[in-house]
């Protein structure tokens, strides 16, 4: 049982429990759905930019298991007053490190999905 | 009775354990509590055996080649298709073997649906449907201008609701497509009254057989169908293997989808005359080694007995639905609450418990379950469901397998209650 007390400690059971950044914003830059399609997580994430990149302001709500919820709700407190470039930068270890675990194989795809939302829906601003 | 039961005749679920070596083993250092049948069944020793024997006695492209060793291939590979045959009680000249369930059922989409599909014809699925018997029909409704339809879901229990099946036949559909077995709902379809009600409007059926030819006596002709998939590796049989019984004259007015080797009559260079029967949706060399494996698998099944595998497997499922609600107050099972209506499997949420959390935690006990849309997610949202926990068995689950898992779920309970 030792290393299900890691995964599923007191800091990530309350942001599954009561995850940050949930107010909707107002005006969001970017809006956008992720999935994990085969286990059923999903985030609705928004982000608010201004003129020079940086992420002023951050909000999500979804659906899913305590890693993808804790996950993204970590990912989000993160996020504000960094740059684009900056934020596609960052890869799973930094994930990892904000979670306090090594997450497996089985459920890093739970662990990346905030990141990764985020990091795509920045890609689909600078595409437009 | 044989060497898998009690004095009493019922299967000793401890007795069938011993013909599956992967319970010898222990991934991650736990003894392994396989209660993930549904997804894909363990390997029996007789079917590895079996495979073994023909690769080193009898191997060589079958239906090829004047000498005696290819001869043999071909002889096992036909005996093979004729022990499969019989398990479903049909001719083996009317069973295609092909790849997988998934592969049957595209087969008959796009060959029937090409055919026989015009604008404005409509396909009734259920809402519970396997994607591998959903989208083949989106894929081919859509192509051919057709319509597709749905039998509805409760949206709370989730029970396919059959008594909208006589409203829905006013629709007049061509083709009705549902599992006997639904993978998520455990409910056995009730196919005689079906097919009944299609063919009097004029409707073929199509039946995935996948949940339910591992789980309980199957005879296709008394199911009413007019196709019926299955898929090998849920039976003990290997991974890449299928079968699609179609009725013999549907077969024979049906074109294949792929060509090439081993499908034709005679070839010229613009154009090929195929063979007849069941050969001609068979390109390629068969996987004939695939198909001794499941042959063996289905002496083994038949050996266990399949009405007292489905005595056994209800007990299971039986006890599971009355716990669950013991240890897990706030579960939500979905199907029908009577284990006598389903086969091999329960599904379950809980608001409390996210189904991917719960399988992590269950595997710390070595309990392996699946958790996720278990390929149904129209199913799912219907429900208002992100996802759910399945548990399914078999003829080698045991009470110390259940055991494991509500204790599992008093760990998971602990974690999430705090």
């Amino acid at each position: 049982m030792g290393g299900m007390d890691d995964l599923y400690r007191e800091q990530i059971l309350e942001h599954h429990r009561r995850p940050h950044n949930q107010a909707p914003l107002a005006a969001p830059s970017v809006s956008l759905e992720g999935r994990n399609p085969n286990c059923g997580d999903v985030i609705n994430l928004q982000l608010q930019l201004d003129e020079a990149g940086v992420i002023t302001d951050v909000a999500f709500s979804g659906r899913g298991c305590a890693i993808s919820q804790a996950g993204t709700s970590l990912i989000t407190d993160e996020l504000r007053g960094k740059r684009i470039d900056e934020i596609l930068a960052l890869g799973s270890p930094f994930v990892m490190e904000l979670l306090g675990v090594e997450v497996g194989p089985t459920r890093i795809h739970c662990a990346l999905l905030g990141l990764e939302t985020a990091q795509k829906a920045i890609a689909s601003l600078s595409s437009k | 009775m044989g060497v898998w039961h009690n004095a009493d005749g019922t299967l000793d679920p401890v007795k069938v354990r011993a013909e599956y070596p992967i319970f010898k083993t222990q991934p991650g250092g736990r003894p392994l509590h396989y209660l993930d049948s549904a997804a894909t069944g363990q390997r029996p020793q007789r079917v590895v055996d079996a495979v073994s024997k023909f690769l080193f006695t009898a191997n060589a492209n079958p239906h090829r080649g004047a000498y005696t060793l290819a001869q043999m291939a071909t002889d096992r590979y036909e005996a093979a298709r004729a022990r499969i045959a019989a398990y479903v009680d049909v001719p083996a000249s009317e069973l295609v073997m092909l790849g997988s369930a998934t592969e049957a059922l595209n087969l008959v989409a796009r060959s029937w649906g090409k055919a026989n599909l015009r604008r404005g014809d409509v396909v009734l699925v259920t809402e519970a449907e396997h994607h591998a018997n959903l989208i083949p029909w989106q894929q081919i409704t859509r192509e051919m201008d057709a319509d597709l339809e749905f039998i509805p879901v409760d949206d709370v229990t989730g029970e396919i609701l059959w008594d909208r099946l006589d409203s829905l036949m006013k629709l007049k559909p061509k083709m009705i497509a549902l599992g006997h077995v639904s993978n998520v709902l455990g409910s056995i379809a009730p196919l005689a009254q079906i097919a009944e009600a299609a063919h009097a409007v004029g409707a073929l059926l199509c039946v995935d057989g996948c949940q339910a030819v591992a789980n309980m006596p199957v005879s296709i002709p008394a199911t009413g169908a007019d196709f019926y998939a299955f898929s090998a590796h849920k039976m003990g049989g290997l991974y890449a293997g299928g079968g699609l019984w179609a009725r013999a004259d549907l077969l024979a007015e049906m074109a294949p989808i792929e060509t090439g080797g081993d499908m034709i009559h005679s070839v010229r260079l613009r154009d090929a005359d195929f063979t007849t029967g069941t050969q001609r949706f068979e390109a390629g060399t068969p996987d004939a080694s695939g198909a001794v494996a499941l042959a063996a698998a289905c002496d083994l099944l038949d050996e266990f007995g399949r009405d007292k595998i489905h005595a056994h497997e209800a007990l299971m499922i039986e006890r599971v639905i009355r716990e669950l609600p013991e240890v897990l107050p706030d579960a939500r099972i979905l199907g029908p609450r009577d284990a006598s209506q389903r086969a091999g499997l329960v599904a379950f949420s809980s608001d409390l418990i996210h189904a991917h959390d719960l399988a992590e935690i269950l595997d710390r006990r070595g309990v392996a379950i699946r958790a996720g849309f278990h390929c149904a997610q129209p199913l799912h949202e219907q429900l208002e469901l992100s996802s759910s926990a399945r548990v399914s068995v078999a003829p080698f689950t045991t009470h110390e397998d259940l055991d494991a898992l509500f204790a599992g779920l008093r760990d998971a309970r602990k974690v999430f209650e705090g």
